[in-house]
Parts: C-alpha cells; structure tokens; sequence
C-alpha cells in the first residue's frame, strides 16, 4: 500500500526534472548571492525575516526562501527553512500554512487565516526541492498542499476559475463585493507543478483565467491593475482596499515572465505603465493615475528592465545586477528574476 | 450466500479506496481500535520496547517492568488509531536517512542480536544534566530503558564520556539546546560534506519528536485539533507518560471535536498509566471541565487511595461536585451520587458562598422538588441577591401558589435576561390568575401594567381582563382583552373574554363584531346569547379550561407546576375591590371591526337582562335560602364569577333538597370546572343523585378538562386516555379530535394523527387542516 505514492513521486520526478532548471547544472542563485540574502533574512530558526515589515515571517517568505535555496542548491538551508515553516506554519486543520508569524506576539501567530500565494510557493518551492534531492518526504508535503488548495482555495466564479487569496473572508459568501481576488497571487509557474501534484484541469484553467482576468484590469488613467480586485461583477477596485497599483501587484511581470509569456503586448503594458521615472517604478494611485511612492530599489526596478530586455534586448543596468540586499521583498524579486535571466536569458547580462 | 459474499467485497473495495488497504491483514492493522489493545500496542509502539527478547511483542497492561527511582513508568503508549486522523498515514518518511527511520526497531535487541550488547548512546543524557534539565533527563533515561532493558543509567550523566566526534557534540547541543532547524541544517550540511556519515539514529529520531512535538504544541495554541491529533497518530512517542502535556492536548482536541469517548481514553491513559501525583490531579481537573458526569465516574475508578486511606483526588472532591451538580442542572432527568449532593448540601450549609446554595436550589427545582428548593434559593438571596436565586425562588412560590411574593421578588430582577423577563411574567399572569382573585395593591397592579403592556404579553394581558371581570369591571376587562388580541389576533380565550364583557356592557354591536370576525373559529363565542342548558354548560366548560390553561402555559415551561391556584374557598366579597390601572393600552386595531369605546360609562350603568336577577352587588351568600343561594349561583355563572357561584351552589348544596340539592351539585361542579379545578368538579358531582343526562355531562366536562390538562402538561397518553374515556360517553368534539391528533403528532404516532386530523378536517375545520401540514412537515424532519 505504500508502494503507489512512490510510484507517483517517481512519475512527477521525471516531470520535474526533464522540465525544470536542476540547479546542479544551471546559474540559479549563485553562492555569494545566496549568502548575503541569508545573512541579511534567514534567521538561525529557520525563519525568513521581512525587515521592511516589522521583522514578521509569513507564508509567502517561506515559500521564497524554499525556492532560493532550491535555486542556490543548497538542501541544509532548505532544510532548516522548511523545519521552521512546517512547526510553525503548517498547522491548519486543513494542511495549509498559517499566513503570518510575528516575533513580537505572544503567540506567535495571531491570524490562522492562510495566503494562498504563500501555500503556493511552499508547496511549488517543496516539490522543486522534492525532485531535486530525491525527498519523497517533500514531496508528499506538497501534494498535500496541493490537494488543500484544489479543494478550498481554487474556486469557479461565473466560469471562472479563481484563486482566493485566503479562505476567508474573500469569497463570495464572505463580502459584498466577494469574490475577491490579488492577480499577484498567481504564481503561474507554479501551477503545472500543482497539476502534477494534485492532477485537475481546474489549475490549467486556472492559469488561463487568471491572465484573461488579469487583461480586464485596466482600472484609472493609466490602466492599471489594483492589488485586490473584486470580481462580483465586472472586474474593479475592491472595497476597502486602497485603489493601487502597489507592491503586490508590482511583481505580477516577474511571475508572467518566470512562467514563460512572451505576449509583447501583455508583457510591455504594465512595464511602459507603471516606469515612474528613467530608472525608478512606483506604487500608483490608479484612481488618480499619480505617483504614491517611487521605488528605486534593485530589486523593483529590475521587475521592468527585465520586460524591457525581452521585449527590447536592452541589456540590464548593471545597477540592478548588483545585488546588495536591504529590504526583504525587493532581495526577493531580484534574486528571482536575476536566476530567471541566467537561466533563460543570459543575453540581457 | 452469494449475497454476502458481493457485501463482503464491497466492504473491502471501500476501505482499499478509503484507506489503500488490499488484504485483511492491512485491514486489522488499520482497525485495531475496538479490537483491544494488546492486539494493537505493539504495532504502535515506536519508541517503546517494541519486541520482548524472544521476538513476541510485549504485553503491557499493568506490567511496571522498568520502573526505576524516578517512578516513571515504561508503558506502551496511547493509542491512536486510523480513524482518528483527518487523512491516512502517508506521510513518507523522508528519503536521506531512510535506513534510520525505523530506528527503534533496528536498535531493539531483536532475538538474534540478544547476545551483543548493544552500543547506548548516552550523549543525550549528558546535555540534559549539563542543563539541569530534569524533566527531560528521566524522560530520556525512562526511554532508554525501554529500548535497552539491560542497561543502567549512568551515576553522574555528566561524566558520559564525549563520544570523540566533536560535530556530532555539537549538534546533540543543538539539540539540547532545542534548535532544531540549525540541527536539521548541521545534519544535511555534514552528509552534503561528507556522503558516506549517517546520522546516529537515535538522534534523528528525538529530532523527529522534538519538532513534532513543537507542531502539535503550537497547532494546539491554535486549536488546530485535527492537525494535533494527526500529528499525535504520527508520533506515538510523544503519547506516552512522560509527554503528559501532550497527552493532555491530544484529549483536548478530541474533546474540543465532538469524540469525547477519545478524550476519555486520553485521560484515562494517564490515569492507568502515569503515576506522578501532580500530573494525575491536573488529569482530572482538566478532564472535569470537558467529559460529562458518566466518563468522569469513569476516570475516578482509577483513583489510587493513600495509605491512610484518603483518595487520591479527594482535594478535588469538593469542585467536583459542584461541577457534577451543575451538570445534573441542565438535565432535569440525570442522576448523581448522592454523596455530591449531600457533599454540595454541605458546602452550601457550612460555607458562605451563594453559588453553593443556588446550586442546591436548581437541583431541587428541577426535579420538581420546589419545597426543598424555596430554602437554597431563600438562603442563596440572603447572601447574595441575584437574578438566578430570585428566579429560582420565584419558580418555587409559583409552583407554591405564592405568585404575589413571586412577582415581588422577580421584580428587581425582571430585566435581566429574557428568562428572567419570561418568569416575571409567568408570575403576574398567575398572580392575576389567582382564585379567588386577591386584591393586590395599587402600584403592584401598575407596575405589572407597565411591564405587561412592555413586554406586549399576551397571557398576561388575557388575566387582566379575567382579573378585571371578577372584580365586575367589564369595561377594563373589555379593553386588557383587545389588547391581548392585538398582540395575539389568534387568542380564542381573549376573544371570548372580549364578547362575554361586551355582552355585559351591552354593547351589541360590539358583540356581534368579535362574533363575525371569529365566525366558524368559536363555538362559544357563536354561540353566546343562545341560552339554552347544553349550549352552556358547553360554553362554561369551555371558558373554564380555556382561562386555566391561559395560566397555566406560562408557569408550566419553568417548573412544570400548575399555576392556578387549588384551593380557592375565599370570599371575594370580604375584600375591597383593587383599583386596576386606570389607564388601558392601545386597543384592538384587527380583531375588531368595532369602533372602540374609550370613555363608556362604568358597567353597573348597563345591565343586561341576564344581571337583572341582582347577583352583581357582593353580598355573603351564607345567610341566603337555597333556593335564593341557588339562583345566586347561576347568576354569578353567567357573569363569569364562578368561584362566587361555587359559594353560592355550595351553600344551596348544604341546605337544600331534592331538586335543588341536584341543581346545585351540578351547578358547583360546572362553576369549578370553569376555574379549572376539576377535581373539586369530581367531588361536587357525587354530592347529590344527579339525572343521568346531566351526571354524563358532568363526566363528559371533567373528562374534557383532565385530557386538555394532561394535553398541557405534555402527557399525552393520558390525554390520549381520557378522551378514550370520553369519547364512550360522548362523540369527540372537533376541537378535541385536533387535540387528539396533535397528541399523537407529539408521541410521533404519525399515521394516527394524520387519520384524526383528516376526519377533522372534513368539516373545514382549521386547526386540523394545519395539524394535517403539522404532520407532513414533522414526518419530512424525521426521515
């Protein structure tokens, strides 16, 4: 009877490791990269630390660290990231993760509620180091993962196939405006992962709807998505949310990318758009269509020189190849995109 | 043969699909529960002694093999089982250090391997005391014996030489040092270095504990009780004597789940196995907030006694009762030891504290015993006003027919909650219900007005008017019943409280409304004007049971007593009448199409016909012919003064002769039908020889008023029973079919009351044509 897990591991191995970057052999995150993201946000426990947001921990950090590490092959780091994220996050009822932990609270997580990006990029982030090291066990944590979030948090909406960013409080049932939706927590790339895992043509359909959904958005002056979007009707800003373009939403072309899209058009909107000046991006108002904050950071800025040299072949500023980490979520994105382009686009270096 | 065969199959198909099992034998292994445990412990056993020295698994009940001085005790752990987890067991083990998994089983000294002593490692031990960790000292030291039953524990762990593999040192310090992710780390950071070492799997595997049990602590914490009784399904280790903390949260989350059997078994495993004294006392101190009194009893038979022959738990003896007490409150038919209830009694007696005695009081009271029950509540009141003693004493003086002290008593506290709101006014509409009526204050009269007319109760209202009525104030009657009606349209008995008043105000027009608008609803009231003997009787019958029952209803959800009083021998005419609240609420707006009179004058203005027979004025009927003091009686019948007719037919009863004798034996008996106390209308009826049509009227009524009280009173089958009875004097009334059919809907008989209903039906009568839906709608909830 434990013989057909194996069975399946095996099958999603092959899988993984014919179609996935195996860090052994491509750039991934190099070891000096990694080092410095570590000194500055991994913490001896385990925990991945956002600096810039009182020093919590959440779901969604785990899930990044996993996958850096993965990138950076290196299974010790991976391994002390997922004992933290398993004895302290992963605790619902249901198998997801706890979506935020703070060192500050007594207890530690005061919200049980999950994110379901967070349980994406664990689960995606497991299933990658799964393969690569040959861990049925972490594996099978990310095929329980998988079937959870199949189960709860992919949802249909007027025949659309959507992901709630938590079980509750979004859904249609839970708010006027409901169902809500973060079109940043698509973690595309990590859907057919989810397919091997938990096979359903529901994360297929997923991924599609959730770029068709994601061309509806095009909210103010500057036709600009807003992190949380309500779908009850036609998409628009969702109440009680500020109307912005903000730091959710500022990686969704790192994630269209990463995935694979090539559409120009799809791709060049959110960059022209959201370019506040020659070498920033921004947060924008979209009710107004104004600048609410620019960002300067590496990591941020890199998110449009990336597009830019997709679609343009502009080679990277090397101001955004450098990589000199301070705030946790920007480190985040630009080591993600730096791995995505020596893997796949070596030519913009 | 052939079909049990496929049913057998059948069943093995589901649990291969629910559970991947494929043969029986995986199939007992995943259902070892009700199969006992010695079948089972060994198989769950993962830390434990797994297999004796001869290789046969071990029995453990009541076997202390290993207990050393620390008095631990080596025992097969809890048991949980398939069913208890939310998914099955897959969880696979991970893949690098496979091999050591199953550790306990390679380092057990299996038979062929008895005989080389097997290499300790006692690293462990020399952090724990290197920490002055004591806890976690002898719970390794109990673990280590379990798993090597020849061993002995080092003098002085501190001096367990280093193992000369410093790496190693230090990551038995992490561990030591609960760091568990930098240990995980130390671990894949030397086998990445170095692919030939293999962690020691004694360590791998107090790793695997250590973390599992920081995950089901924190899943606890947030009472994530699946997650904690999956995590403890996966980690038997961590179900044994020395996790009792565990053990007490793995019964927690079961309790908290709705599978309290479990969180007894939880419990109880402590309670049979661990034998610090501590940790047995919070054992069943936590246990008593979560099992119920028959699982606690349970437990408590594990009580060990001390050599003086006290019990072990008995400093909790005292909460315990209490807790148990308290429990009995909420369900009327449990039963407790006596000893709880004398050891509360006791408490309550001895001590100073009010809860005690309320305690006591509730018991009592709902057991119906409200005499026992006045005292509690009296001295609970006496320490400590509340609105719980107050309810509960004023629940006693109703069922006590005190309802003027009730309603005093009730009053401070009536705005309280809705169940003390709903017992104040249980104790007015008894009050007003009171026979013969009490002159009660005026401000006691105005202060029940207002809540009445405030809380928009109906019941209480409906006794105003009666109240109103026999104190010959029909006008404040007529009004208190519009009032009634308008917040309760459907309310038969206000109506007729409303018609009967207006009749006497000879207000005809206002009479023929309330007539129209019940038109095809009310005999009584279609019929009233209609003078005939039978018609009536039927009426006073009628009106008689309907007041008692508007009474009664209240009074009847809290202690089950009848409310109106039994004994009602007072002459009203000794009293002064009381000054009812001047002032009416708004009147009727539907029920009547009437207009409303505000300002007629006073009743003794407009006697009707039937008053001129001058029974108005009060008067002592003692000093009356029998003849006089008969039609006296009859007089106050038709002026709904029954208690005074009873006096008046009680004296032409005593006096009288012949047919007079007989009139009055059967007007007595009619008069106290009428207020409902029917077993004074029994005795009246046997007073004189009664003409045989007039002695089965009798009987017919009495039978009528006993089936609607034991209807009342939720006795069904003797409702049933006594309109059985009737029924052979007399065909059933439609009313009472549909009395007979609600009562079969009660009892559930449904094909029964859909028969009744349906030929009650057939005259177009509405009660039965909705005890018809009644029926549908209570089958549909049952299947």
């Amino acid at each position: 009877m434990f013989l057909r897990p194996f069975l399946t591991c095996a099958a999603v191995f092959l899988f993984l490791c014919g179609g996935l970057p195996n860090p052994a052999h491509s750039a991934g995150v190099p070891a000096a990269e990694w080092e410095a993201y570590k000194a500055k946000f991994l913490d001896g426990s385990g925990r991945i630390i956002d600096n810039g947001n009182g020093n919590i921990s959440h779901s969604e950090g785990q899930g990044y660290g996993l996958i850096l590490a993965y990138l950076a092959n290196d299974p010790s780091d991976f391994e002390q990231i997922w004992s933290f994220t398993r004895t302290e996050l992963l605790l619902r009822d249901d198998g997801l993760a706890v979506w935020k932990w703070d060192p500050n609270a007594k207890p530690h997580v005061i919200d049980t509620n999950n994110a379901s990006d967070g349980d994406l990029l664990i689960a995606y982030g497991l299933a990658l180091g799964g393969a690569a090291w040959n861990r049925a066990d972490y594996t099978a944590a990310a095929r329980n993962i998988a079937r959870s979030l199949l189960k709860s948090a992919v949802v249909d909406h007027a025949g659309r196939t959507v992901l709630l960013p938590g079980l509750e409080g979004f859904g249609a049932d839970d708010r006027q405006d409901g169902p809500v939706i973060n079109p940043s927590y698509w973690v595309y790339e990590a859907l057919p992962i989810m397919n091997m895992l938990a096979p359903s043509d529901r994360w297929k359909k997923l991924a599609d709807d959730g770029q068709v959904l994601l061309g509806a958005m095009r909210f103010g002056p500057r036709h600009l998505p807003v992190d949380w979007v309500s779908i009850a009707r036609q998409p628009k800003p969702a109440e009680g949310f500020a109307p912005e373009y903000g730091y959710n939403a500022i990686r969704i072309p790192l994630y269209l990318a990463r995935f694979g899209v090539t559409d120009r058009a799809l791709l060049t909107w959110l960059a022209k758009a959201t370019t506040a000046s020659a070498d920033a991006t921004g947060i924008f108002d979209v009710t107004t269509g104004e600048v609410k904050e620019t960002l300067s950071d590496p990591g941020y800025r890199l998110v449009n020189d990336l597009v830019a040299c997709m679609v343009d072949g502009t080679k990277l500023p090397d101001a955004v190849r450098r990589f000199d980490p301070v705030l946790y979520y920007p480190s985040t994105l630009q080591l993600l995109g730096l791995a995505f382009i020596a893997e796949k686009h070596p030519e913009c270096l | 043969m052939r079909k049990v065969l496929a049913a057998t199959v059948a069943i093995m198909a589901v649990a291969a699909a629910v559970y991947g099992l494929n043969d029986a034998d995986a199939l007992r292994e995943h259902f070892p529960e009700r199969d006992g445990v010695q079948q089972s412990a060994p198989k769950l056993m993962a830390m434990g002694r797994v297999r004796g020295p001869d290789g046969q698994p071990v029995d453990y009940p009541g076997v202390d093999v290993y207990s050393g001085a620390t008095g631990s005790t080596t025992e097969a752990p809890l048991q949980l089982s398939q069913a208890d987890t939310a998914a099955p067991l897959t969880q696979a083990p991970a893949q690098a250090p496979a091999q050591s998994r199953t550790a306990s089983e390679n380092a057990a000294p299996a038979a062929g391997q008895a005989p080389n002593r097997p290499q300790v490692d006692e690293s462990a031990l020399r952090y724990f005391a290197a920490r002055n960790d004591q806890a976690r000292l002898q719970a390794e030291i109990s673990r280590l014996r379990a798993l090597y039953p020849d061993w002995t524990p080092p003098n002085d762990p501190l001096a367990v030489p280093q193992n000369g593999d410093p790496q190693l040192e230090s990551m038995w310090r992490l561990y030591a040092d609960g760091r568990f992710a930098e240990l995980r780390k130390a671990i894949a950071d030397r086998r990445v270095a170095d692919a030939a070492w293999q962690p020691p799997a004694d360590l791998l595997e107090r790793l695997d504990v250590a973390e599992a049990r920081a995950r089901l602590v924190n899943a606890s914490d947030l009472k994530q009780y699946q997650t904690v009784v999956d995590i403890g399904a996966q980690t038997p280790a961590l179900l044994t004597c020395a996790e009792v903390d565990v053990l007490w949260r793995i019964a927690e989350a079961f309790a908290e789940t709705d599978r309290e059997v479990r969180a007894k078994d939880a419990y109880g495993y402590v309670l049979k196995s661990c034998t610090n004294p501590q940790e047995r006392l919070a054992t069943v101190q936590k246990a008593s907030a979560v099992l119920d009194y028959a699982g606690m009893q349970d437990l408590l038979s594990s009580e060990h006694r001390n050599e003086d022959g006290s019990g072990e738990f008995d400093s909790l003896r005292d909460d315990l009762s209490r807790r148990f007490m308290a429990e009995a409150n909420e369900d009327p038919k449990m039963r407790i030891a006596d000893a709880y209830i004398t050891r509360v009694e006791k408490l309550a007696e001895d001590g100073s504290l009010a809860s005690d005695a309320l305690l006591v009081g509730w018991y009592r009271l709902r057991r119906e015993d409200t005499g026992a029950a006045e005292k509690w509540f009296r001295m609970a009141r006496e320490r400590e006003d509340s609105a719980s003693a107050s309810q509960g004493l004023a629940l006693c003086l109703i069922a006590k027919k005190a309802p003027q002290e009730a309603e005093d008593v009730m009053y401070r506290w009536r705005d309280d909650s809705t169940d003390a709101k709903d017992t104040y006014m249980a104790a007015t509409a008894n009050l007003l219900a009171v026979m013969p009526p009490p002159v009660l204050p005026e401000p006691v009269l105005q202060r029940i007005a207002v809540e009445v007319i405030e809380a928009k109760d109906a019941a209480s209202a409906q006794q105003f008017g009666w109240y109103a009525r026999n104190f010959n104030q029909p006008q404040t009657a007529a009004r208190w019943f519009e009032t009634a009606l308008s917040w309760k349209p459907d309310d038969e008995p206000s109506a007729y409280g409303l018609v009967l008043s207006r009749n006497q105000l000879n207000d005809r027009a206002g009479v023929a409304a309330v007539q129209s608008q019940w038109q095809g609803r009310s005999v009584r009231i279609a019929n009233l004007g209609e003078t005939t003997e039978q018609t009536l009787a039927a009426q006073r019958i009628a009106q008689g049971s309907a007041d008692q029952q508007g009474a009664q209803l209240p009074a009847q959800q809290y202690a089950g007593q009848p409310a109106v009083n039994a004994n009602a021998q007072q002459v009203i005419a000794t009293q002064t009448a009381p000054i009812l609240p001047a002032y009416a609420p708004a009147p009727v707006q539907q029920t009547s199409t009437a207009p409303v009179r505000r300002s007629a004058p006073v009743a003794s203005a407009s006697r009707g016909a039937r008053t001129e027979r001058g029974c108005t004025t009060t008067i002592d009927p003692e000093g009356l012919a029998p003849g006089a003091a008969l039609s006296r009686g009859w007089c106050l019948m038709e002026l709904n003064r029954p208690m005074e007719a009873a006096e008046a037919f009680g004296v032409a009863l005593k006096r009288g002769s012949g047919q007079v004798r007989e009139d009055a034996a059967y007007g007595q008996s009619l008069a106290y039908l009428r207020v409902g106390l029917t077993d004074n209308a029994a005795v009246s009826a046997t007073q004189a020889p009664l003409a045989r049509k007039r002695a089965s009227e009798l009987q017919v009524a009495i039978l009528s008023n006993r089936a609607t009280l034991a209807f009342d009173a939720g006795r069904y089958r003797d409702a049933l029973l006594f309109l059985d009875q009737r029924a052979q004097l007399e065909t059933e009334r439609v009313d009472l079919m549909v009395m007979r059919g609600y009562a079969y809907l009660n009892m559930k008989r449904y094909a029964d009351a859909m028969q009744v209903f349906e030929a009650a039906s057939q005259s177009g009568n509405r009660d039965a044509l909705r005890g018809l839906a009644d029926v549908r709608a209570a089958r549909n909830n049952d299947y």
